[in-house]
């Protein structure tokens, strides 16, 4: 057994069992109904949800959905039932039955929102009744895109909810971030809750990628204090609920949905070709020359020159050179494909939703894609009236080919070394080898082939997860339940990585294995109570909740390779390798109140109470409480009798929630080893290398709201709006201790940060006639910044993909603010570089920069914050035209204000390994030729050291984005009926059709540095997001 | 009624029975002070983890740390073979007496010896309370005690009054507002350490353990301390002790003393030393140490001499300690301690003679870059002989102080000196003490003990002051505590 699986777990999970087993199951008698649903207009509408209306929660699936001539059957627990009639787009309607068993209803459009059921923490609520900030994505707006994980797809289409693609490969990682960056060194992403589970990021790759987006019935984003704070320590940073699809009773369903179709890269960054690149390396050779050698003529010939200053040999002839187009080398169009096949239905006592999904995105860079394997089960069953369990299983399996895409040539980065080759190169040679530029005779750097990195540097990680969770509902009293639930998130990865000497003979073979298991157990026990007495609405949960996370890791990496005949460990000798164990465990007390006066005054209280074992022993529980009141104007009395505005409702929240991602076991102290020799032998002893800091606790943020709901004109138009103030205080930091001490840095909790925004969603109806046409649009405002560390004046310098640090962290700016050298411009004459004393060895075309600290020379001093990687604002606009059977979608979303440092214009700036033509072409040449003022002369290691990383490397990365345009088209009825089908629909998409930007790179958005927030926006060869058209088929029979 | 019942204590049940989400979770495969400091191997790792300071950088380092810039770059003894610039620049703050509060050798030896301190006190208050052997607690007892007393005797004597923590600081705040003590009180730790450490260390040490601290180490050191307090009697009682001890003698060859021939556990004139061996490169631990080797004689070795000196992947010579003209003139003639200790000039590869001084005392042909076998000594039998005379001397038994001056004298070939007035053998004791212990760090530390460190420099042009006579406290300790005070001058 494992160490997750312990005696007590297996106790549980008995008295689970027993539990199930013991409570009685009642009788029923049932009474069958049917009926018919139209539209305002007549029209038959399939599709629509028929629910009994009950008190209890469990019941709320007891229903159908009518089929594709409007018709339903359902079974009634009795004469007198009420039923709920839903439709998105349309006002739900109750109808009581009154003994009738026959019911032809007919829909009107309107808020879809306000009787819409909001996914909250341990409950769900209605949207009229919510006091918090909370907004929710349905299925459609998820599965319209075809990416592997719903983080993609959730782009642009929830305000307050920044999502960036830190890699546009197959698979790759996102950055999600709910109302800002909260933490410098904790954790900034959302609290993932899958059909109730809190989940670990966990495994190889994306996480969320194990996750089928078209299993998905909603997500819920909780933002304010109010939401999350039912999440206490791990709120802080927003959670994400993801509800899966249940089935709902009734005749059994089967969907086929399918799509296929090919990526290609959006856009190609123009490379000089042969001819401009042998002129461009021998400006930049004679410059450096004349620079750097006293005496230097250009007409000298190579034999009196360093080979650094040499002119090579194939350049004296450039007219002879042919180009090889290294990006089209690299890049290819790329298939990609999804299927999937799903059954739903069952009885009233049974209902079921099994799917199985596959898809398989190859990668717009060659050599690399992704490849999953998907299925779900979730069965509901009713026991007795009184008793309801479940059980939803999702395995998946997802495999991965993975290549590396970015940073330095020299790290085989494979972008970098596409526009770091020399153009003249072949891509094979004659005898079919790869041409290689390792050993580069003519002073430049080695480059290897990246046909051959993509090819031959071999990283395959591949996962298998398992997310399963079980749950039994008792009602005690009518109102009063009782949920337990028991679930598991287990995670199987591992990773294989191949590095052959082939590639770059001075980098001999390397091989690494490794191999992680993540589990996680969770057990929650909740009892809710939902009453209405008289004008008083009582909507109350409290529950324990306990969960405990595994983590094992073991990690294998051998050098020494004789030969490349076994490309894996075995192949050579493992040199390095260990094994990382990790416990974490949570306890928690929680409840809620929702309160509802008369359908106008709202008030919601919730408080979490979390014990966890990352915390240290004389701070190990934290309490988060919140409050939030709503105001429905709409139902006052004096606003009744006017037509213009259908709902308005005002809301206010203050809370209290945490980040508890602050890593374990920080709050205990480390010893490390202190070798030394005695008797001529080596000896190893420990010392203390860490404090204990039984004080180490959680991340607090406190969380302001105030929020306004409003829609008019009989819902044709609905806007949220949000004003938000979230302080971080008490972060995970790293302080400088005395020396006396014995250990001179410390992780304690210091600081705060501020992030304040505002949030604006608008839904409208523009057209409602036979065109349809509705709009969606966001928008987000916000402001990040540093207000305290442990003194004003420290400054927390970072880097990602190994730069020099380019980023700071400090009192007053945003968290990662760009931070460098000031560029003023380039010296346009001998005379104006000969004037500015700061920079002695500039001469014209040089570039300039500003003497910050005003002594007179140009060092590490001269640095300021120069510019920022996050954006002013970030929207969505997405636009929906229906008329008939044919509709069309328009998503578009951008990013405005935002910054990225382009670190291979960088490279390609050097005057060593030049080949991007947008820098060719806007160079200093001479004062009758000044470029285009950004770009210095072509100097290889110039004495001014152009190189120097100073605002002009940042590129306003502002864009907006054609993100997805879907035509679609649903058979009509009567064609469908004579197939036996329920709906046909069938679809052509194209993401990332356009993308409008002034960004010279691949894509403003794409940026390397993963979840570092401290060192966000560098493009440093980042893989690029691709542009994928796709056909897809929904079939429902 | 009665199911409802039956599941709410069935729920109840469930809370208590998943008892093993303990919220107790403690590393599994890291070390932790959680299960630490309980055998007699943890106590063990924990004192050799007390030694294995001596090769911080802020101290001994690899044979290059911040001790020997900052007891002989100081001194009119060495100077710096770099130009100016680059990776010289902490070299010429020595040279120049222009010290810059941000110095990072001075940084690190305030930091080295307080980690030091701080993993000797982790030691000291565990012991009491632990299940060992009695014999066994005396041994680390004492070993602690007499590290942190050299620890605290090298601290005193460079920044003066420093803060005196003699248990362990546990909260990252704790040292936020402590001051410093005086002088006098950090001396009456180190006499008192010394005292216990003198009678709970073993007087053999075993060659298996060499390189851990005897009583007779104890005694010297308190000796040494003594004498820096010129309280004489008490010195010369304990200096006698540990010639009348014979556990430790001269060699008859000074220049055997230092090569990596010469074996730690054989070699009689050491009494402590840091221990260094090859071919453990990746197996240094400390901040900057590459393996358990030396790099003194690469870093030492003529300035860009490569090959010609160091051989094939010697190094390419740092000259960081050159030898000044006035050291090189300094020995008498006939001294055969001079070729053992310095060179003036050697061959290039391309045969032509290079004039260049350095220090040749810890050579080691073809020992690998930075990873030599060669011991640095902490204390050596001769210091004992010419502490004690001085001792004698200081106790108006100049006479009786001659036999030692001479023992010593005699070794390196040289003439006994006779009919010394009180003051002459002072100056005698000043310049044998000078060329026997070149290089091994005492220059500064006895001008400054003697009072003689601003006349002697002062004569020999250097630009010094008073105030040189104590380092300054590194600005980061400032920043860090505001109760600090900074030293005069600086």
């Amino acid at each position: 057994m494992g160490q997750y699986f312990t005696d007590s777990w297996k106790k549980c999970l008995f008295g689970w069992g027993l539990f199930l087993l013991f409570v009685p199951a009642l009788a029923q008698t049932p009474v069958t109904v049917t009926g018919r649903v139209t539209d305002e207009t007549g029209q038959l509408l399939p599709g629509v949800t028929v629910l009994v209306k009950s008190s209890s929660e469990a019941n709320r699936t007891n229903g159908t959905t009518t089929a594709a001539d409007g018709s339903f059957r359902i079974s009634v627990p009795s004469a007198n039932a009420t039923l709920v009639v839903s439709y998105v787009g349309y006002l739900s309607q109750e109808i009581a039955m009154n003994n009738r068993s026959v019911l032809e209803v007919s829909l009107v459009p309107g808020d879809k929102t306000l009787s819409e059921v909001v996914v909250v923490g341990y409950g769900t609520q209605e949207k009229k009744d919510l006091t918090g900030a909370i907004a929710t994505v349905g299925a459609r707006d998820i599965q319209r895109l075809p990416v592997s994980g719903f983080d993609q797809a959730l782009k642009g289409q929830v305000a307050g909810l920044q999502i960036t693609n830190t890699s546009g490969a197959p698979g790759g990682n996102t950055s999600i971030l709910v109302r800002g960056i909260s933490s410098i060194t904790g954790g900034n992403d959302p609290l993932f809750v899958i059909d109730g589970f809190p989940v670990n990021n966990s495994g190889v790759g994306n996480p969320l990628n194990t996750i089928n987006p078209n299993d998905i019935e909603s997500i819920d984003v909780l933002k304010d204090a109010s939401a999350t704070a039912i999440y206490g320590s791990r709120g802080s940073n927003g959670v994400i609920i993801i509800t899966t699809k249940k089935g709902k009773s009734g005749k059994t369903r089967y969907e086929i949905n399918a799509y296929t179709g090919f990526q290609e890269l959006a856009k190609k960054v123009p490379l000089m070709n042969a001819q401009e690149y042998a002129a461009w390396v021998t400006e930049a050779r004679n410059a450096s020359y004349l620079d750097n050698v006293v005496g230097a003529n250009v007409a000298d010939p190579n034999s009196k020159r360093a080979i650094s200053y040499q002119i090579p040999v194939a350049f004296q002839d450039p007219s002879k050179l042919t180009t090889t187009d290294w990006q089209e080398a690299i890049f290819r169009k790329a298939p990609i494909r999804s299927y999937q096949l799903s059954a739903s239905g069952g009885t009233d006592n049974l209902r079921y939703a099994l799917s199985g999904g596959y898809f398989n995105q190859q990668g717009i860079i060659i050599n690399s894609g992704l490849e999953r394997y998907t299925f779900r089960a979730n069965l509901d069953g009713k026991l007795s009236p009184k008793l309801n369990v479940g059980i939803n299983l999702a395995p998946s399996y997802t495999k991965q080919n993975d290549v590396i895409a970015e940073g330095h040539y020299g790290a085989f980065g494979i972008l970098s070394s596409a526009q770091s080759m020399p153009p003249y190169l072949p891509i094979y040679n004659a005898d079919g080898t790869y041409a290689s530029y390792v050993n580069a005779t003519e002073g430049q750097p080695a480059i290897a082939n990246p046909v051959q990195i993509a090819n031959e540097y071999l990283i395959r990680p591949s996962q298998f997860r398992l997310l399963g969770n079980v749950y039994a509902d008792y009602s005690i009293l009518s109102d009063l339940r009782l949920r337990v639930t028991m679930g598991t998130d287990l995670n199987y990865s591992k990773n294989r990585t191949w590095s052959p000497n082939t590639i770059n003979p001075s980098n001999p073979s390397t091989a690494t294995s490794s191999n992680a298991e993540n589990n996680s157990w969770l057990n929650e026990n909740t009892l809710s109570y939902k009453k209405q007495f008289g004008l008083h609405g009582v909507d109350a949960v409290v529950g324990f909740t306990s969960q405990r996370s595994y983590s094992n890791s073991i990690t294998a990496t051998a050098n020494n390779f004789p030969d490349n005949l076994v490309p894996n460990i075995n192949g050579g000798t493992v040199t390095s390798g260990g094994e990382g164990i990790q416990i974490y465990t949570l306890q928690s007390f929680l409840a809620r109140v929702n309160y509802v006066f008369n359908d106008k005054y709202l008030l919601t209280g919730t408080i979490r109470r979390d014990g966890s074992s990352r915390f240290g022993t004389d701070n190990r529980w934290g309490t988060f409480p919140s409050a939030s009141v709503g105001w429905r104007l709409s139902e006052e009395s004096f606003m009744k009798g006017q037509q213009l505005v259908t709902d308005l409702k005002l809301r206010a929240s203050y809370g209290f929630t945490g980040n508890n991602a602050i890593g374990n076991y920080r709050a205990i102290g480390q010893l490390s080893s202190v070798r030394y020799v005695v008797g001529e032998t080596l000896v190893s002893g420990l010392s203390r290398s860490s404090f204990t800091n039984p004080d180490l606790g959680w991340e607090t943020t406190r969380q302001l709201d105030l929020g306004l709901d409003f829609s008019l004109l009989n819902s044709r138009v609905s806007v949220t709006a949000d004003y938000y103030r979230k302080v971080n205080t008490d972060m995970l930091f790293t302080i400088q201790t005395p020396s006396v001490t014995g250990i001179t840095s410390a992780v304690v909790n210091l600081g705060k940060v501020e992030n304040k925004g505002v949030e604006l969603s608008l839904s409208s109806r523009n057209l409602v006639g036979a065109l349809k046409w509705n709009t969606n649009v966001n928008i987000t405002f916000n402001r990040n910044k540093v207000l305290q560390m442990s003194n004003d004046a420290e400054r927390i310098l970072s880097a990602s993909g190994g730069r020099p640090a380019y980023a700071v962290t400090q009192v007053g700016f945003p968290i990662g603010s760009f931070y460098g050298r000031r560029f003023l411009g380039i010296f346009q004459t001998e005379q104006e570089a000969k004037e500015y004393k700061p920079q002695p060895n500039a001469h014209a075309g040089d570039v300039k920069w500003k003497d910050i600290d005003g002594n007179g020379i140009i060092d590490a001093n001269d640095r300021e914050v120069i510019g920022s990687p996050f954006p002013k604002y970030y929207f969505g606009f997405n636009n929906s035209f229906t008329y008939k059977n044919v509709s069309l979608d328009i998503m578009t979303s951008g990013n405005v204000g935002q910054q990225v440092y382009n670190n291979s214009f960088y490279l390609n700036n050097s005057g060593v390994q030049n080949n991007a033509k947008y820098v060719y072409d806007n160079r200093y040449v001479s004062p009758e030729q000044p470029g285009n003022g950004l770009f210095g002369r072509a100097i290889r290691g110039g004495k001014n050291d152009n190189t120097q990383y100073s605002s002009v490397y940042l590129f306003d990365a502002s864009f907006l984005r054609i993100r997805n345009v879907t035509l679609a088209y649903a058979l009509p009825g009567t064609l469908i009926n004579r197939l036996h089908l329920s709906s046909v629909r069938v679809y052509a998409t194209a993401t990332n059709l356009y993308t409008f930007t002034k960004y010279p790179g691949y894509d403003p958005e794409t940026n390397i540095s993963g979840d570092n927030l401290t060192s966000f926006g560098l493009d440093f060869g980042a893989y690029p997001q691709a542009r994928t058209i796709t056909f897809g088929l929904n079939l429902s029979f | 009624m009665k199911t409802t019942l039956f599941s709410l204590v069935l729920t109840a049940c469930l809370f208590s029975s998943c008892s093993d989400i303990s919220l107790d979770q403690v590393p599994i495969t890291e070390r932790s002070e959680v299960n630490f400091y309980k055998t007699n191997a943890d106590f063990y790792n924990a004192v050799l983890g007390v030694y294995g300071t001596f090769k911080n950088g802020g101290i001994i380092g690899q044979g290059s740390g911040s001790y020997q810039f900052m007891t002989e770059l100081v001194s009119d003894d060495t100077d710096s073979g770099q130009a100016r610039g680059g990776i010289a620049a902490e070299l010429y703050y020595f040279e120049d007496f222009n010290f810059s509060l941000a110095s990072t050798t001075i940084s690190t030896a305030w930091g080295g010896h307080y980690l030091g301190i701080a993993r000797a006190n982790s030691i000291l208050d565990r012991l009491p309370a632990a299940s060992i052997p009695q014999v066994s607690k005396d041994r680390f007892e004492g070993e602690a005690k007499f590290m942190r007393a050299w620890f605290y005797f090298n601290l005193v004597r460079f920044f003066g009054d420093v803060q005196l923590v003699t248990s362990e600081i546990t909260s990252p705040y704790g040292a936020n507002s402590l001051p410093r003590s005086p002088a006098a009180d950090v001396y009456k730790q180190i006499i008192a350490d010394l005292q216990v450490a003198e009678t709970k260390l073993p007087a053999t040490i075993p060659t298996a353990e060499a390189g851990r601290a005897s009583s007779w180490a104890a005694k010297t050191l308190l000796g040494k301390v003594y004498l820096t307090q010129k309280q004489f009697d008490a010195a010369a009682t304990k200096l006698k002790e540990v010639i009348d001890g014979n556990a430790y003698s001269l060699l008859p060859k000074y220049a055997d003393v230092f090569p990596a021939t010469t074996s730690y556990a054989a070699n009689k004139e050491y009494i402590l030393a840091v221990q260094y061996k090859s071919g453990l490169l990746g197996q240094g631990t400390e901040p900057g140490q590459t393996g358990q080797g030396s790099d003194m004689w690469s870093n030492w070795a003529a300035v860009n001499s490569g090959v010609a000196l160091l051989g094939a992947g010697g190094g390419i010579g740092g000259g960081f300690n050159r030898p000044t003209v006035d050291m090189v003139a300094a020995y008498e003639a006939g001294d055969l301690r001079k070729d053992a200790s310095v060179a003036t000039s050697y061959k290039a590869t391309n045969g032509t003679t290079v004039n260049e001084r350095y220090v040749v005392k810890f050579r080691q042909q073809g020992a690998l870059n930075g990873d030599s076998d060669v011991d640095f000594p902490i204390l050596r039998y001769a210091d004992v002989l010419l502490m004690y005379g001085e001792a004698l001397n200081e106790l108006g038994r100049t006479t009786d102080g001659l036999t030692y001056l001479n023992q010593v004298r005699k070794r390196a070939g040289l003439a006994d000196k006779t009919g010394l007035s009180q003051a002459d053998f002072r100056l005698a004791i000043e310049q044998e003490r000078r060329v026997e212990f070149a290089f091994e760090g005492h220059r500064w530390f006895d001008l400054v003990r003697t009072g003689r460190f601003v006349p002697v420099m002062q004569a020999k042009a250097y630009k010094v002051q008073p105030f040189h006579s104590l380092y300054l406290i590194p600005q980061r300790e400032m920043d860090l505590n505001k109760t600090l005070t900074q030293n005069p001058g600086y």
